[in-house]
């Protein structure tokens, strides 16, 4: 028997025009490691939210057919029924959070079940060692940073013992070492344990070589089938698919070693200065934009920032990398001005940088920017407070959100709303925009657009700086990297030099191709 | 300390005051709930939770003493009114410490079975104060980074929408959680039941010998209790209750719960 099935399961939200879900019938098997693939929008979270009977239980809105958890039926079982069979971790960990002691966290769902003490104490300790949180356990979790509240998560749920693991996006905060860490626990698991694991991942690069099964979504429905087909057949995918489908190979590859056994060996790229491809040369760097002197800063107790020395021109993007905690968000925050140095300066254009006016930021959760009725209207309202024409559409066309103008903002996507929150802040029109981790929810197609946002913001005369641990963002956009490790730079150049010498932050082109190669585009340049 | 003791020390604090109007003693019973906050408080979001009860404290205050002038006005009435707000205010300040020292989660593990639901629903309210107070923050400062600036009336949308709909995210995400990892199956159990120690024990019978000798003064309708405001009368402290109030400082000379390099309550 299947631990999980969906009979032809429809479901529309309450209110809504079009079903989320349309005749979506999908069997998956023990111990099968899934994955949900699909753009932004396409009813992929929906999916994973009727796994455990959150659809419809706590959604409402019409739903049919049935979904089948280890025999039980989801509309006759609450959640709470099935938390020994089925566990999910949703998208925003940390709002998921019920005590307040990391160990505690994972002992909750283990108490509700009436799990002895014993075996409980034995849980946590087996959870904390495969999450590798150990350390963490007498901490709160909200002291936690996004990469380190995703693990406990994870560990929370894992504990009760479920027979499938249900996880929304559980790398999109992590840091490239973070990710991987989470990506091979999971795969030890369904190995070792015969788990059953779903999840949906945009970042198709950190899962897409581990997965048995892939279930394509479009517009509410799904198919389900081999990951390299589905992959292909979407036009999704990590850079060694986006490759196979430039060069034409069938089918696409999907890790780094076959993408590397069908190209073969590339020549070695001439570094630093080489031309790279349209992306890296879309302006020349111009004079000094933003200009940091042995800058030092606390966050709480800690020192985040130990003498930055940084300069950044007119016509750059400057990727800021490192791992969770690095002090990449103190870094943007005092850029910004709203976070309070303890030594060092800040100069942008020559003077002290005013937020909103100098130098916008683009924070972490895009969700606390926006209060407008429309799209177009959070925009309009940052352009009358900085007393610009308050036409909106320059921006949201900019963006390619031109579509969601008369959307409520938060009625989109997670990724959508990211762009719309972009949309808001870059409409100031301040010289320096900065963004921090734009990386929640943002399919393949945003993060293109978002990137050639970037890149038309620099060649105007601005500058840009984001921090991220995207690698593959970071490839395809970034003029410069800069890589932070507890409070310093560590390295700052070319992203064909800093990536190509890193393990950690290479790209899947480099791991292939070597050094200096970070594009598929480039590399299907040279394979032509 | 065991949370238990912490509810006993609360409440015996807040039974003194609630027996008294004399400012010697309420400021007292104040000076005493701020240096046992000082010395307990737990690093995280629930610190805030007494500067947050000491403003609504103060702002009660405030609001009983304003009331008087609808009425009529003389220095009796004024100064009633002023001490019957001190005693709320010093209520709320002692609820901000018990906050500030505990874990509202840890607090509802205690309740017995039955009343575990309206304990829980107890706890989210009370965790929601500083959660918003952060929230706040966050929005007029990201606002700020667009150029905006909410501190005008008018710009009041900017803030509280981002605010009451996040949290109100937030609050639907938890419950979900909550619901999706068993809550409310009934059967239960506990992962390492706080222990009683020493301390904890020597705290609650402090804490009940000072609340005992409070009640059996008010009981016995001791005058040095309520200052007289008809006439208008300079409040007296009686030097034996002041030291009985100071046994409430017990838990401010337990071990504190320490922090380590990489903020571990320990």
């Amino acid at each position: 028997m299947s631990p999980l099935r969906f009979d032809a399961v429809s479901f529309s939200y309450p209110d809504a025009d079009r079903p989320a879900l349309h005749d979506a019938s999908v069997s998956i098997d023990e111990g099968t490691f899934a994955l949900a693939v699909g753009a932004t929008g396409a009813g992929k979270s929906t999916f994973l939210r009727a796994a455990n009977g959150l659809v419809p239980h706590f959604t409402g809105g019409r739903f049919s057919g049935r979904v089948v958890v280890d025999g039980r039926d989801t509309l006759e079982h609450a959640p709470r029924a099935l938390a020994d069979a089925v566990a999910y971790v949703p998208q925003d960990a940390a709002a998921s959070f019920v005590l307040d002691r990391v160990e505690d966290e994972l002992a909750y769902g283990m108490e509700n079940l009436g799990v002895d003490s014993v075996h409980m104490r034995r849980r946590v300790e087996e959870m904390l060692d495969l999450l590798d949180i150990e350390p963490l356990r007498r901490r709160s979790v909200r002291s936690l940073s996004g990469g380190e509240q995703q693990r406990v998560a994870i560990a929370a749920a894992l504990a009760a013992g479920p027979r499938i693991l249900v996880l929304d996006e559980p790398t999109s905060q992590l840091d490239p070492q973070g990710a991987e860490h989470v990506v091979a626990a999971l795969q030890r698991l369904v190995h070792d344990q015969g788990m059953t694991v779903l999840l949906a991942e945009h970042r198709l690069e950190r899962v897409a070589g581990f997965v048995d099964l892939a279930l394509g979504f479009e517009r509410g429905t799904v198919v389900p089938g081999e990951p390299a087909e589905v992959i292909r057949r979407l036009a999704m995918g990590p850079p060694v698919a986006r490759l196979g489908r430039l060069v034409g190979w069938d089918p696409v590859p999907l890790t780094v070693r076959e993408a590397r056994r069908l190209g073969g060996r590339l020549a070695p790229f001439e570094l630093p200065g080489a031309i790279l491809d349209g992306a890296h040369t879309a302006a020349t760097p111009g004079e000094t934009l933003v200009r940091i002197a042995g800058l030092e800063a606390r966050h709480g107790e800690s020192t985040a920032l130990r003498g930055i020395d940084l300069e950044v021109r007119r016509g750059e993007v400057v990727a800021v990398m490192g791992r969770n905690g690095a002090g990449k968000t103190t870094l943007l925050r005092s850029i910004v001005g709203v976070h309070e140095p303890t030594r060092g300066s800040i100069a942008v254009d020559g003077h002290a940088p005013t937020p909103g006016v100098d130098v916008a930021l683009c924070p972490q959760e895009p969700e606390v920017v926006l209060f407008a009725e429309t799209v177009a209207d959070e925009v309009r309202a940052t352009r009358r407070a900085r007393d610009l024409p308050d036409d909106p559409d320059p921006v949201l066309h900019a963006l390619g959100i031109a579509d969601l103008a008369t959307l409520h903002p938060r009625d989109v996507s997670a990724g959508q709303r990211l762009l719309v929150a972009t949309a808001a802040i870059a409409a100031a029109e301040a010289p320096v925009l900065l963004l921090d981790e734009p990386t929640r929810g943002l399919d393949p197609s945003s993060k293109d657009r978002l990137a050639r946002f970037l890149r038309s913001h620099a060649s105007g005369g601005g500058a840009a700086m984001v921090a991220t641990h995207d690698v593959e963002l970071a490839a395809a956009v970034a003029t410069r990297v800069v890589i932070l490790a507890g409070g310093e730079v560590i390295a700052d150049g070319d992203p064909g030099v800093v990536l190509g010498d890193s393990t950690v932050f290479a790209p899947q082109m480099t791991r292939a191709f070597g050094a200096g190669w970070l594009t598929p585009e480039q590399v299907a340049g040279a394979l032509a | 300390m065991h949370p238990a003791a912490w509810i006993v020390w609360a409440t015996c604090a807040g039974l003194v005051a609630f027996t008294t109007t004399d400012p010697f003693y309420l400021g007292l019973v104040v000076a005493v709930s701020w240096f046992v906050y000082a010395a307990q408080r737990v690093p995280g979001p629930t610190e805030r939770s007494f500067r947050v009860f000491a403003i609504a404290g103060l702002v009660t205050m405030a609001v009983r003493t304003a009331l008087v002038f609808l009425g009529t006005v003389d220095a009796g009435s004024v100064a009633f009114a002023a001490l019957e707000g001190a005693r709320l205010a010093t209520l709320l300040i002692v609820f901000g410490t018990f906050n500030a020292v505990t874990d509202p989660f840890g607090v509802v593990r205690l309740a017995p079975r039955r009343f575990h639901e309206p304990a829980l629903a107890a706890a989210l309210a009370l965790s929601i104060a500083p959660r918003t107070i952060s929230m706040v923050g966050q929005v007029r400062e990201a606002q700020r980074l667009r150029g905006m600036h909410p501190s005008a009336w008018r710009a009041l949308p900017t803030l509280a929408v981002p605010v009451l709909e996040t949290g109100m995210e937030e609050a639907v995400t938890l419950a979900e959680s909550m619901d999706s990892r068993g809550h409310g199956r009934g059967r239960r159990t506990r992962y390492r039941p706080d222990r009683w120690t020493l301390g904890a024990i020597v705290v609650v019978v402090a804490s009940l010998i000072a609340a005992g000798v409070f009640l059996a003064a008010a009981f016995t309708g001791s005058p040095a209790l309520h200052p007289s405001t008809f006439p208008l009368a300079w409040p007296e402290a009686d030097p034996r209750l002041l030291a009985t109030i100071g046994l409430f400082l017990v838990p401010a000379f337990l071990p504190r719960p320490s922090v380590d390099e990489e903020g571990s309550v320990r």
